[in-house]
């Protein structure tokens, strides 16, 4: 029972990372119409900046944290507007640049993979927070990162659902989404909105970075495996719906634990697609997804 | 108040308007009619911002705002509300109806048109809490209307807002746009229902194949056999079908 409840625990927390990293996925495609495929580099980016801040200015791991998701935000908002709006220029916007964001992205993603080598090298560094003693529940000793990775994930998901249900801004990210033309003629800066919406996807995506760095290494490649396991994620939870983006993490996080734990750790990495394939054969839309996004 | 003059535009290379002029004066409802496919939307589009005019020059309160940002348009009070009765459905009414007055920082104003907005129409305070998605056609193009007026405009654009209601509601739609004008509001309005709008309207355009066809006092034009020509279709080969003439 207690290695089960371990496996548990484990799950959950690799759980809230996918989740994360999900929720940014589902934000910038119920946004923008768009699926991110250099996300995970974007988490990588995070996972790097956090550990030079860090270790160079010598703060504390909190602000770390939000130092990182900061600057990542901004690095994610200069990528959009720079280089992905530019392929949206020949008019439609987002909604019908389709095939060549999907290039774009897959591009992007090599080119942040590179730019990561050149400055931190291609060695795996270590991420070390003293987190102290772990916690004592019963007879079950829970590890702090751990609990650190659960409760920051909950408090983020808390406050981006603050931020879209009970804020003007969240008002208006919420219509872009749904209908720009609309969202425009309400007096919403529509572009404004498109930058802000990826910058809180990519913020969103470098707190799973810097949340996983202490319990993994640091490193350039360390973004392929997280980016498909939250595409598993977000597609099992309903893809562009932000509570099917959570739970589909979640989900994805425990069957590749207890899947690790009981059946074979050798096959880790293939668990989140048996529940893929699974979810998708009954319900296509995924568990909290609606049949098709309605456009104007 | 607004005055457009001799704009071109369409979709990528389609064109659909091919030079429309048509002023509106403060204080005025002017209506703007014409048949299926000639430009109606298309132009009000052009003045909100949602299309740039390739040519042409659109003025509103003395300045120019062809080219601009549709928001930046609702900032200097030209709101436009669009055929089809979009709302989001995933939103509550009054979420709905928030969104409107997002240009508006003085939160208090934007309570106060709120208020006023629930004047206009009273279901919508009632039902506030709703999500939109499961509204009526009616109260539907009342929360479209209403989302255009809580920015509190200068004038306000209309895109068929009797279209596919019930003819009861339609006479209450009327009703109530005949107030807001009362109360001062400039209005710009598409309409298909000829008869009710040139009722309402002090002038009336009638477009066709993206040009004004026909113009003058909405008293005169309800009695011009032409207005109701054109108004049966877009081209003349239509038009002929719609009469029984053509192939
Ligand atoms: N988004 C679009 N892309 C391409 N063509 C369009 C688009 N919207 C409208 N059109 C075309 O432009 C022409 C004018 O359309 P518009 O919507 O302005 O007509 P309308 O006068 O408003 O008609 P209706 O009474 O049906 O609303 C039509 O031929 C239509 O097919
Ligand atoms: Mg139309």
């Amino acid at each position: 029972m207690g290695y089960f409840i371990d496996l548990v625990i484990i799950g959950l927390s690799i759980g809230m990372v996918y989740a994360l990293v999900a929720l940014g996925l589902s934000l910038i495609y119920s946004g923008l119409d768009i699926v991110h495929f250099a996300h995970g580099e974007i988490y990588m980016i995070g996972a790097f900046i956090g550990l030079m801040l860090f270790r160079h200015l010598g703060i504390g791991y909190v602000p770390t944290l939000l130092l990182a998701v900061v600057l990542t935000g901004i690095v994610g908002v200069l990528i959009e507007r720079v280089f992905y709006r530019r392929l949206t220029s020949t008019g439609g916007g987002y909604t019908v640049a389709g095939m060549g964001m999907i290039i774009a992205g897959f591009g992007m993603s090599i080119v942040l993979q590179n730019v990561a080598y050149l400055i931190w090298g291609p060695k795996a560094l270590p991420f070390p927070v003293p987190y102290g003693r772990p916690v004592e529940i019963g007879n079950l000793a829970l590890p702090m990162s751990y609990v650190w990775i659960v409760a920051t994930a909950l408090i983020l998901m808390f406050v981006l659902n603050l931020l879209l249900k009970k804020t003007m801004i969240g008002l208006a990210i919420r219509a872009v989404a749904h209908n720009k033309d609309i969202a425009y003629l309400s007096g919403v800066n529509v572009p404004l909105m498109i930058s802000l919406i990826f910058g809180i996807g990519c913020a969103l995506g470098a707190a799973a970075g810097v949340l996983i760095g202490p319990i993994n290494y640091v490193q350039v490649l360390m973004g392929l495996s997280v980016l498909i396991k939250a595409f598993a994620a977000a597609v099992v939870g309903g893809f562009g719906s932000l509570p099917g983006a959570v739970l589909g993490g979640v989900l994805v996080g425990v069957i590749e634990s207890l899947g690790a734990g009981y059946v074979s750790g050798t096959y880790k990495d293939t668990y989140a697609f048996v529940l893929l394939i699974f979810v998708l054969m009954v319900k296509p839309s995924g568990i909290l997804g609606v049949e098709a996004k309605v456009k104007a | 108040m607004l005055e457009i003059k001799d704009v071109v535009g369409g979709y990528g290379s389609v064109q659909v308007l091919n030079g429309a002029s048509l002023k509106v004066a403060r204080g005025q409802i002017v209506a703007l009619l014409g048949g299926n496919g000639t430009g109606k939307s298309t132009l009000l589009k052009a003045v909100s911002g949602l299309i740039k005019p390739w040519s042409g020059s659109i003025t509103f309160d003395g300045e120019r705002i062809d080219g601009l940002r549709p928001d930046l348009i609702v900032r200097r009070g030209l709101v436009q509300v669009t055929q089809g009765k979009e709302v989001f459905p995933g939103m509550t009414v009054e979420e709905n109806l928030k969104l409107g007055a997002f240009v508006v920082r003085d939160r208090a104003k934007a309570s106060r048109a709120l208020d006023r907005v629930y004047t206009y129409f009273p279901i919508l305070k009632e039902r506030r809490q709703q999500l939109s998605g499961t509204l009526s056609g009616g109260q539907l193009q009342m929360v479209c209307i209403g989302r255009g007026l809580m920015s509190s405009p200068k004038m306000i654009m209309l895109d068929e807002p009797s279209s596919a209601l019930a003819p009861q509601v339609v006479l209450d739609i009327f009703r109530t746009i005949h107030r807001i004008t009362q109360d001062g509001m400039t209005v710009l309005m598409v309409e298909q229902n000829v008869r009710m709008a040139l009722l309402l309207a002090e002038y009336g355009y009638v477009i066709m194949d993206g040009v004004i066809h026909i113009e003058g006092p909405a008293d005169q034009l309800i009695h011009d056999d032409n207005v109701r020509l054109s108004y049966l279709g877009g081209t003349v080969a239509n038009r002929e079908a719609s009469l029984g003439t053509g192939a």
